[in-house]
């Protein structure tokens, strides 16, 4: 990297200001010590919630958590301010100091401070209490405590996927809906395997996803309740109905509905169940997507003689071409930040994962090979999750990788695993 | 022959004369005539022309030229005098900003999920509760103005010992030997010379812009900074985010306050990206390459922190 001074005289004016860029990317390295147990009973949370917290940011590309080993000082009371030369030694740009106290009532109570080691300040201190089951989740959220904090973005650890968990042979798979943390840990079966799934979308509201399920006859969309195990079928259409989706209020389901041999889109109140055409095509609509504000959605169709990416208004009108590149588009999905649609891209013998701006440039492609699909947006925007299939006798499985092409990741699932949903932030 | 006595005296009157201007001139010591310091180092002409023009800021009646070095080095009578500009760190009677105590949300819910088989999620709300505001002294602020007293006082600098003596060895010609002895320096200007030091910028001469030489020095701390500040990676900036800050400095190149964030950052990525710029920033002083007898000029400079790395 060069060129940190701009090509004009320093001092040409007495008070013309020095300017510098970051001699590099680099992610940032923090100390993490396991938390301080309240009582002694409270070693074996203390220690995991460090763990989810480090886990999460290493994964997160941003930072370098450092290895416990190299730590010089032992914490052990979060109220007294850490000596921070000792972090400093080791390289430490930011620590996190916590406490894990199990409350009188039962409750679990946890603490922690996020300190600027060399200003020798604190950043952010937080207290929560939870049920003791939840000490997970109270990793996750302190996690994104510090991502916001240090990055000044919105984190997404506290989040769930909802996926197709993929079991048995290759010929005869049993493919359930399946319910997980971001990273893997806490999976809850939906269904029970008898009908085939697909196309899990999660609500907004995060209690609900809708999917695709084939039982006797034709394909369905569903709604399930997360929470209660409820689950109802959307409007009861002739022929198939597939790839629903929630709008931005979880208010409206979008679907494909299959007349012929076209299909169209359509957008069903759930409240009035009254069902609206959207587009009215010789052509497979498919795959639609809302904008995070609701007034427009990219979709797939085939209008133009093969898979493309189309943009129009929610309400439905003139749709507008956007990608242009060599082979053919599918799956798009509108990033929550409403930056970027990303989508599956099929050519020169490969499946790849991209985005592209909503208006059809800055086309970017984040990973190919053999088989990748079904991109679906973390809830900040910045991290995309999708299945890869390798072939052969093998099965999917579902990786992540950031929105700049960087930091590729798998994450860890029970068995073979696709379609992935990312819900939005559950706090 | 008849011999002139007129042309014999005027010729020997002459001769006496001449001989005699010409004895005295030549025993008459040579004048030295004061002159102006130069440069020590090569530089070009155009360069030359402009080294002594002194500085805009300079005072107008300051007749001494600005001298950032003794001409001859001459030994120093007590090293220990310089040291004593590092004075002991004294802390303010009134306590720091302590950090700010546990307590922050208040009654929020992290409500974290169930599973099917459990109550309703508001059967049992979750909150996040806030912490009293401890009416006593914050632990953290005493503990961290204790750090600040403890900081040690500048250390009595230990004398220098003697050097072994040299042993005479016979010439013997070694071209390794004679290369480590060429000066390989880049032939730039270091710094004015003179026979007293004197840091007050001097007007200087008429064609001079001497202050524009001083550009080399600006362009190390900034390279330094450079290199020491990497961006998190974070952050969706598209566009390149400029973050104006002032940093203050003392005579032995750290910084004598915190980086000042000149303006108020209009959202939490500004924030975070200043919060980087300071960590580096405070992490890499000592800025040794700011000359000490130029310190008016670098005392306070202000800068423009660019995210983008390309």
């Amino acid at each position: 990297m060069s060129g940190m001074v701009r090509p004009t005289a320093l001092f040409a004016q007495a008070q013309q200001r020095l300017e510098v860029v970051p001699g590099g990317t680099q992610a940032l390295p923090i100390a993490i010590p396991n938390f301080v147990p309240g009582s002694p009973a409270d070693g074996e949370v203390s220690v995991g919630v460090a763990q989810v917290i480090t886990n999460n940011l290493k994964r997160s590309g941003l930072f370098a958590p450092i290895d416990q080993a190299a730590f010089i000082e032992k914490i052990s009371n979060i109220d007294v301010a850490p000596q921070f030369q000792n972090w400093k030694t080791i390289n430490a740009q930011a620590l996190v100091t916590g406490r894990m106290t199990r409350q009188p009532d039962g409750r679990l109570q946890a603490e922690f401070r996020l300190w600027d080691v060399a200003a020798g300040q604190q950043l952010a201190g937080q207290k929560y209490v939870t049920s003791p089951e939840s000490w997970r989740r109270i990793g996750h959220i302190i996690s994104d405590q510090i991502y916001e904090r240090l990055t000044g973005e919105k984190g997404y650890f506290d989040s769930r996927v909802v996926f197709v968990d993929e079991s048995g042979p290759k010929e005869r798979r049993v493919k359930r809906l399946a319910l997980m943390d971001q990273d893997g840990a806490n999976v809850r079966y939906l269904t029970k395997g008898a009908d085939l799934v697909l196309t899990p979308r999660f609500s907004p509201s995060t209690q609900e996803i809708t999917y695709m399920e084939f039982g006797q006859g034709d394909p369905r969309v569903y709604l399930f309740n997360i929470e209660t195990g409820q689950r109802e079928i959307v409007g009861n259409f002739p022929g198939m109905s597939f790839s629903p989706r929630f709008s931005p209020d979880g208010q409206r389901v979008i679907m494909s509905l299959q007349q012929g041999g076209n299909s169209n889109l359509f957008v069903m109140d759930l409240r009035s169940k009254s069902t609206t055409r959207l587009t009215d095509t010789p052509a497979i609509d498919t795959s639609p997507s809302y904008a995070p504000d609701g007034t427009r959605l990219c979709f797939e169709s085939d209008r133009g003689g093969k898979p493309q990416i189309y943009v129009m208004p929610a309400t439905g009108g003139p749709a507008q071409r956007i990608s242009f590149g060599e082979g053919s588009y599918s799956t798009p999905v509108w990033s929550p930040r409403g930056d970027y649609i990303a989508f599956t891209k099929q050519g020169g013998g490969q499946f790849s994962i991209g985005i592209m701006k909503p208006d059809g440039s800055g086309e970017r492609i984040l990973t190919s090979g053999f088989h990748n699909e079904g991109p679906t947006f973390a809830p900040n925007g910045r991290v995309l999750m999708f299945f890869r299939d390798p072939g052969g006798n093998g099965g999917p499985s579902l990786f992540t990788v950031d929105i700049s092409g960087r930091n590729e990741q798998r994450v860890p699932t029970p068995g073979f695993a696709s379609d992935p949903a990312w819900s939005p932030l559950l706090s | 022959m008849k011999v002139d006595k007129t042309l014999v005296a005027s010729v020997a009157l002459h001769v006496l004369v001449i001989g005699w201007g010409l004895m005295s001139f030549s025993s008459k010591a040579f004048e030295s005539t004061e002159i102006e310091s130069v440069p020590v180092e090569f530089v070009t002409d155009d360069q030359l022309n402009k080294i002594t023009a002194g500085i805009k800021s300079g005072k107008k009646e300051n007749p001494k030229p600005l001298v950032e070095k003794v001409a001859e080095a001459k030994p120093v009578d007590d090293a220990v005098g310089k040291i004593t500009e590092k004075k002991a760190i004294v802390t303010d009677a009134a306590p720091d900003p302590a950090p700010k105590p546990v307590e922050k949300p208040p009654e929020k819910k992290p409500d974290p999920p169930k599973p099917v088989a459990e109550s309703k999620p508001k059967d049992e709300p979750k909150p996040i509760e806030k912490k009293p505001d401890p009416p006593k002294v914050d632990p953290i602020a005493e503990a961290l103005k204790k750090e600040e007293t403890k900081k040690p006082a500048p250390k009595p600098e230990a004398k220098a010992a003697p050097p072994p003596p040299v042993k005479k060895r016979e010439y013997k010609f070694d071209r390794e030997t004679i290369a480590a002895l060429v000066d390989k320096r880049d032939p730039t200007r270091q710094a004015f010379a003179g026979d007293t030091l004197n840091s007050t910028p001097a007007l200087g001469t008429a064609k001079g812009t001497a202050a524009t030489l001083s550009a080399s020095y600006l362009s190390a701390l900034v390279s330094r900074i450079h290199d020491c500040w990497q961006a998190d990676g974070g952050g969706f900036d598209e566009q390149d985010v400029k973050i104006p800050i002032t940093l203050t400095f003392k005579q032995d190149g750290t910084l004598s306050a915190p980086p000042l964030l000149e303006t108020e950052p209009r959202n939490d990525r500004e924030r975070a990206i200043f919060e980087g710029a300071r960590r580096a920033i405070i992490a890499c002083q000592p800025y040794t390459m700011l000359p000490a007898a130029k310190y008016a000029e670098w005392k306070s400079l202000p800068f423009l922190f660019h995210n983008k790395v390309d």
